[in-house]
């Protein structure tokens, strides 16, 4: 099953939601560790695989967004109330904007820092604005701020997911596991 | 007959005055001494703002030339605000202690359509045999162009975590284009 169904993800989209899943986890250690550690090789070894993991974010999620508005989103479960496809809807969205906003604030702050940058060592990265330290500084604070509001909303969107499963006792999560998952 | 062979002296002093090697002033707005380091495996370029080269040279006969060198180490501009402050540090250029470096040759020859200035390079207060080569271009003045490698470590450039080469390499390609003046 490649394509999704009105009330089952298709293979591509799991695995867009895993692989990405696991990216993004693997980007936050990175970016923490990168931001914290002292002046030296490490710290531009973890900026290296920050930045190199970011663009493939980047690239993942623009495949992504492609595949979703070709394909029907399957239906939320019956009986949620109207607050909670509202809050689902807007959460979704906000992952959406964060996963594409996140990667190009850090491509502005690469670009406004001047640093010569080659994605895994093979892809030279193109400057999107011109060499200049305040805007490089202002981008910084954005691109935290961002990861502030990404941390929240993965923490809504982790602590939803295990509530249809364990409280509402639903199959929201099981419908995105690997493999086919019939709905009772 | 000393008038005949002071006469014959003083020819041969002006035949022999064109083969001297000319004395040659850089004129620093048409001149660049760039060095290239790379970050990941990436090229990342810099430059040294302030140098002055004094060439004594005859592309006709380079032996006899000479090319002495003085950079002020402290104008070097690697374009990343971060990067600039870390390269003052003793780790790097260390700019404290080794504000200038020099380059000095007595021995230039020709190599096919190039020279080449065998001397010695002193950097951070290390002294390296070095061989730079040059292209001559004449003109409005004259053009000397070249590019050679060194090796960033053979000068303490980098000590300590920094020396390993696996994220900032150990090569560094320096490009210079000096614009000469006779003076």
């Amino acid at each position: 099953m490649l394509r999704n169904a009105s009330d089952s993800w298709g293979a591509p989209a799991k695995l867009f939601h895993w692989v990405m899943a696991a990216l993004i986890l693997a980007q936050i250690a990175l970016g923490l560790m990168a931001a914290n550690w002292r002046v030296s090789p490490t710290k531009i070894e973890l900026f290296f695989w920050h930045k190199s993991t970011g663009m493939l974010i980047l690239a993942l999620v623009g495949l992504r967004i492609l595949w979703r508005l070709a394909n029907p989103t399957p239906e939320l479960p019956a009986g949620m109330a109207a607050w909670e496809r509202a809050a689902a809807r807007l959460g979704h969205f906000l992952l959406y904007a964060l996963m594409v906003a996140l990667p190009v604030t850090g491509w502005i702050i690469n670009s406004a820092s001047n640093v010569p940058f080659r994605i895994f060592w093979l892809i030279p990265l193109p400057a999107i604005v011109a060499p200049d330290e305040p805007t490089a500084d202002l981008f910084a604070l954005v691109h935290g701020g961002l990861f502030t509001l990404l941390a929240l909303v993965l923490v809504a969107h982790i602590g939803a997911a295990l509530r249809h499963h364990f409280v509402k006792r639903n199959t929201m999560l099981i419908r995105m596991l690997p493999g086919t998952w019939r709905t009772p | 007959m000393t008038k005949v062979l002071s006469l014959l002296w003083l020819c041969g002093l002006l035949l022999a005055v064109p083969a001297l090697a000319a004395d040659w002033k850089m004129d620093p707005a048409g001149s660049k001494l760039e060095f290239i380091a790379t970050f990941e495996k990436t090229p990342v370029p810099g430059a040294f703002k302030e140098f002055d080269a004094r060439v004594r040279f005859d592309p006709d006969k380079p032996a006899g030339g000479s090319l002495d060198v003085t950079i002020k180490v402290t104008s070097a501009d690697m374009n990343i605000p971060d990067v600039n402050k870390e390269i003052r540090g003793k780790d790097w250029f260390d700019y404290a202690a080794f504000p200038h470096a020099e380059f000095h040759s007595a021995d230039l020859r020709r190599d096919g359509k190039r020279y080449v200035a065998r001397g010695t390079l002193t950097l951070k207060g290390v002294k390296q045999p070095l061989e730079v080569p040059f292209t001559w271009t004449a003109g409005d003045g004259a053009v000397m162009e070249g590019e050679f490698t060194v090796k960033r470590g053979a000068f303490g450039i980098g000590l300590g975590e920094w020396a390993a080469a696996d994220v900032i390499g150990a090569d560094v390609k320096v490009k210079f284009k000096v614009k000469l003046r006779k003076g």
